[in-house]
């Protein structure tokens, strides 16, 4: 497929003796959102560092734009336009905001840089307000913010958030999701992994939920809210 | 298929409900001395509540889901009539909220309790409302109304803009000027 960006092929994914994936099949094409649902431990972190080549599947493939990445590293994998919002947000505490945002920065593969740091600084105005100051003296929300900025700097064409509002107050979450809906407008394909299945869903064309490793749905996002019982079944708490 | 309105009032539900949630947390902070009053920021809040739900929410639920359930299913009438009634009450229960603010930053630390009472009184209607809208009103719909109806609420929704931007952006404008002055946790602010 010409515009398949991700897939992930009869994966299977252990830590230690324990089987975490259960030859797990994914892909995501360009301009594509799809919501990665679940509850804890269910696989979707990683699924997504599986990918990324984070975590090693010891059976399956992976492959970027159709070549097989499975044992690539994953800088190697980054560079194929792939940026990634961890959970846990990883930015560098001991650089400045303007440092995070700037180290990251790159032209996207088609040589274009759409996202640039004024663009970044309209997008998010409070990173503006803290432009000088370390990461370490940022709020949850800010860092988060700063992580987003930092992976559009790399001009991806897919884009992977992991619990992006994990933790943060509800005005905050809304905010993201703003955001993020800002961000999918523009073409870039986004995987989004996070526990508000109505928004990730009111965002995402496609839906898959996973449950202990394995894939229980995998639709459109009408499909999943059309079915309640499923959502209850299976993200319920 | 999920209708897009139903999809829509659910957004501008949560939208209300995270607005509200940080309201109460910013006033128990003042409450436990942690936070100095912004009279900016809770009008602020209070503006969007009143300017997205009672303006923009309420009047595209009466004269397009509401009104063509009433016309499906005479079980849904009470139930509407209830929601119809607190919608007019709306605005003046958005005037006490804004009148208990005014009297706080009129008459300092001794307005907190009645602001704070007043509130909270509006919060819980507004969680009761919206929880009666989506356990009852909106599964009638789901079985009552026909394919034409929901095409038709839909695309006066739909027609509507974007409500949660509102014209020209201003409510989400608004939203996020809320979002980052509003200190953390609650907000991006400092």
């Amino acid at each position: 497929m010409s515009n398949m960006l991700l897939e992930a092929k009869e994966v299977h994914t252990y830590y230690g003796a324990s089987h975490i994936l259960h030859g797990i099949d994914f892909n995501i094409r360009e301009g594509e959102g799809i919501a990665l649902m679940g509850r804890n431990g269910m696989g979707k972190s990683t699924l997504i560092k599986s990918m990324l080549g984070l975590v090693r599947p010891r059976h399956g493939r992976v492959l970027v734009r159709g070549d097989d990445y499975t044992k690539a590293r994953t800088y190697h994998t980054a560079q194929q336009g792939i940026a990634y919002v961890p959970e846990g947000r990883g930015i560098f505490k001991s650089l400045t905001v303007r440092e995070n945002l700037l180290m990251s920065a790159r032209a996207g593969l088609d040589g274009q840089r759409e996202w640039t740091f004024d663009r970044v600084m309209e997008t998010f105005p409070r990173l503006g307000e803290r432009i000088n100051n370390g990461g370490w003296q940022l709020s949850g929300g800010e860092q988060q913010l700063l992580t987003i900025g930092r992976a559009l700097m790399t001009n991806p064409d897919l884009l992977i958030l992991d619990e992006a509002t994990e933790g943060l107050a509800p005005l905050i979450a809304m905010e993201i999701w703003r955001i993020v809906k800002t961000i999918r407008q523009t073409g870039i394909a986004t995987v989004i992994v996070d526990k508000n299945h109505a928004a990730v869903t009111s965002i995402c064309d496609r839906a898959m939920i996973l449950v202990k490793g394995e894939v229980v749905f995998n639709g459109t996002s009408d499909e999943i809210r059309a079915q309640p019982e499923l959502i209850q079944k299976h993200l319920g708490v | 298929m999920r209708s897009k309105s139903i999809d829509i009032i659910h957004e501008e539900h949560r939208a209300l409900a995270a607005m509200l949630s940080g309201m109460n947390a910013l006033v128990k902070s003042i409450a436990a001395g942690r936070l100095e009053p912004d009279f900016e920021l809770l009008g602020a809040m209070i503006e969007y509540i009143d300017k997205v739900p009672e303006v923009v929410h309420h009047p595209k639920e009466n004269d397009y889901l509401f009104a063509r359930l009433r016309a499906r299913c005479s079980a849904a009438v009470a139930v509407i009539e209830q929601l119809e009634a607190e919608h007019a009450e709306g605005a003046a229960r958005i005037a006490a909220l804004r009148a208990a603010l005014e009297n706080y930053q009129r008459t300092g630390a001794a307005g907190l309790a009645d602001f704070d009472a007043t509130l909270k009184a509006y919060t819980e209607q507004e969680w009761h409302h919206m929880n009666t809208e989506e356990r009852q009103v909106f599964p009638l719909a789901q079985k009552h109304l026909t394919a034409e109806d929901w095409a038709e609420i839909d695309a006066a929704f739909v027609a509507n803009g974007n409500p949660w931007a509102g014209p020209a952006g201003d409510y989400a404008a608004l939203f996020t000027k809320i979002v980052n002055i509003a200190p953390a946790p609650v907000g991006l602010g400092g």
